[in-house]
């Protein structure tokens, strides 16, 4: 669901992969989701036997717009000293989605990915072709959007209707900008008209933990 | 989308035969919080099971780009709530990594995070030991083990200020010094607790019950173990000897000797025996460290735009007023760039992937949660078994649903 939230939520990011500091965390590769697949297929060959994780970024406003980020471990299985185990490679393989593009699952190559790519379907709506179950995990069946989103706004789109006034959300308030721009005049008819609109939220008036 | 609506109901998992299906959870108090499964079962055998997550889920990555990077960090601590000190230290190193300031941590600061480290895994540890040993009717192992876990959140209430959460990690090394009088507490702590292992092992450890209920149940071999991406504890007592400790070496932990022990059994009693060794090997590493911080020295770094200068600096020094305001108000900024790093939790590899935009709030915060990866594991080990047994598999997998679900 589109937000009517202005500016998107937590900022704007371009490409900051592209841009990182050499930190020696793990070796990196790009791939196109056509050939995603078939790189994958090679690196597991090759010994990666792990999926230690796979999550997806959304970068609003870049083409593409997602990244789907593989976390691989290469080690041998039969390893039961540490010295046997040594230092396993790590990779970091990044795949640049578009929006609406599906992926081929990789829950054949690697359990692990059962559950990882359920949990990116669900928050980022990335569809994976070929996984087994493709539920949602961590929301309700019948929920609606992709929370994790960056358009999605963080109150979720029920709330959202009645917005809270610019100063009382975080997200809205960018560093070191003094949050203004709301005449006393225009909050008070806020409340006036939030009570109305919703008598069960409390809004200004209280009820909110933060 | 069709896909997204599909409702949970029995008839996720198939009806065959004499089969019948069975919710167990969400509300069951075996499951360690709110686990449900699914089960298929025939007569007392689980023909399959299919765990559903969720229930705990509080979209805990959304708020944490919602917030500053330091704000962020106390989110941090309330996924794996029995660990607390891991999951801040995974985040704050990876912050550090991005701020490119992993260098510059003072010693002291790091043996004080590794000292918060083995006492966190310990009392996560404690945590499990007690009510795995619950789940399968040891009531009084219980009450041993919190009375230990009591002594070790008194250490973090007097460090952090907290029992709970003490959120003593920050960025740029620890909230602040040791307290007066800590280092005593903690010795008394080590006189007791090789005392109070040994009777924890003799409670369960040849109790010809617990091995009854323990060997040869929930067997995970290596392959399944390593497809499942299963790390921790359960991974060693696959015989793995992967320990994030080791292979990947951070905050010191390489200037540290201690043994990482391993099993090949696979099954629940496997993960049982590796869990009490490591928190001997925990033991070995606090006393260590505890050696070590005789030394005085600083406790975090000297960059007043990373740190905020002590409160006390800021009525005489108009500098570090203003780097206490900007720290306060807005926080500070990381440059871009993203990072992958990992700890050793008590349940495994805990690992955080951060994006930064160069804002002063994460772009997107990415947890690589132990607990879900292991618990998926139970999709293999649960058929052919029975629902008895099934309380057994959980335990030994030690899941937090907290983490599970974010």
């Amino acid at each position: 669901m589109p937000s009517t939230q202005t500016p998107p939520i937590a900022g704007t990011a371009i490409d900051p992969p592209g841009v990182r500091p050499a930190i020696d965390d793990a070796a990196i590769e790009v791939v196109t989701p056509a050939e995603l697949r078939a790189r994958l297929v090679a690196l597991k060959n090759e010994g990666y036997t792990m999926l230690l994780d796979l999550g997806a970024v959304d970068y609003l406003g870049r083409t593409p717009r997602f990244d789907v980020v593989y976390h691989l471990l290469k080690m041998p299985l039969r390893a039961a000293s540490v010295a046997q185990l040594a230092t396993p490679a790590r990779l970091r393989v990044r795949c640049e989605t578009p929006d609406g593009v599906h992926l081929p699952t990789v829950s054949d190559l690697w359990k692990a990915a059962d559950w990882a790519e359920r949990e990116v379907f669900d928050l980022f709506g990335i569809v994976f072709d070929g996984h087994p179950d493709l539920r949602r995990i961590q929301m309700p069946h019948d929920w609606e959007g992709h929370p994790l989103r960056k358009d999605y706004p963080l109150r979720g789109p029920a709330r959202e209707r009645s917005p809270r006034p610019a100063f009382a959300l975080k997200s809205n308030v960018q560093a070191g900008v003094p949050p203004s721009g709301r005449t006393l005049e225009a909050l008070q008819a806020q409340i006036k008209s939030h009570a109305v609109d919703d008598p069960k939220d409390p809004g200004l008036t209280g009820g909110e933990s933060r | 989308m069709s896909l997204s609506t599909t409702p949970l109901t029995p008839e996720i998992v198939s009806q065959e035969g004499n089969s019948m299906v069975l919710s167990m959870g969400p509300q069951h108090p075996s499951t360690h919080g709110v686990l449900q499964i699914m089960l298929e079962i025939d007569g007392e055998s689980v023909v399959k099971a299919e765990p559903e997550i969720g229930y705990l889920h509080t979209g805990i990555e959304k708020n944490m780009e919602n917030l500053f990077w330091s704000q962020a960090q106390t989110n941090a601590e309330r996924m794996d709530y029995l660990a607390p000190s891991s999951n801040a230290l995974c985040y704050v190193l990876a912050v550090e990594k991005l701020l490119g300031i992993t260098n510059d941590i003072p010693d002291r600061a790091k043996h004080i995070r590794v000292l918060n480290m083995e006492l966190t895994r310990i009392a996560s540890h404690c945590v499990w030991l007690g009510t795995h040993g619950i789940d399968l009717g040891a009531i009084s192992v219980f009450f041993y083990c919190f009375d230990l876990r009591e002594n070790i959140l008194d250490l973090q209430e007097a460090a952090g200020g907290a029992r709970m959460h003490p959120n003593y990690m920050r960025v740029g090394g620890v909230n602040g010094d040791l307290p007066q009088g800590y280092l005593e507490r903690l010795d008394a702590l080590i006189a007791k607790f090789p005392g109070r292992l040994k009777e924890l092992r003799g409670l369960l450890q040849a109790n010809p019950i617990f091995q009854d209920r323990t060997i040869d149940v929930g067997i995970l071999s290596v392959e399944d173990a390593v497809q499942w991406g299963v790390t921790g504890p359960s991974l060693r007592g696959s015989g793995v000897a992967y320990d994030v400790r080791k292979a990947f070496p951070y905050s010191g932990y390489d200037e540290y000797e201690f043994d990482i022990p391993t099993r090949t059994e696979g099954d629940a009693y496997a993960r049982f025996l590796v869990r009490l060794d490591e928190m001997e090997e925990s033991l070995r590493i606090v006393v260590r460290a505890r050696e070590k911080l005789r030394k005085p020295g600083p406790f975090s770094i000297d960059d007043a735009k990373i740190v905020a200068p002590p409160k006390e600096t800021i009525v005489l020094s108009m500098e570090a007023l203003i780097h206490h305001f900007k720290i306060v108000s807005e926080g500070f900024r990381v440059p871009p760039g993203d990072v992958y790093q990992s700890v050793e939790g008590p349940r495994g590899e805990l690992g955080y992937y951060l994006v930064s935009n160069g804002e002063n709030r994460p772009y997107r915060v990415r947890t690589r949660p132990a607990s879900m990866y292991n618990l998926q594991a139970l999709k293999t080990l649960a058929p052919g078994n029975f629902i008895a047994d099934l309380v057994v598999m959980i335990g030994s997998l030690d899941p937090v649903f907290g983490e599970v679900d974010r």
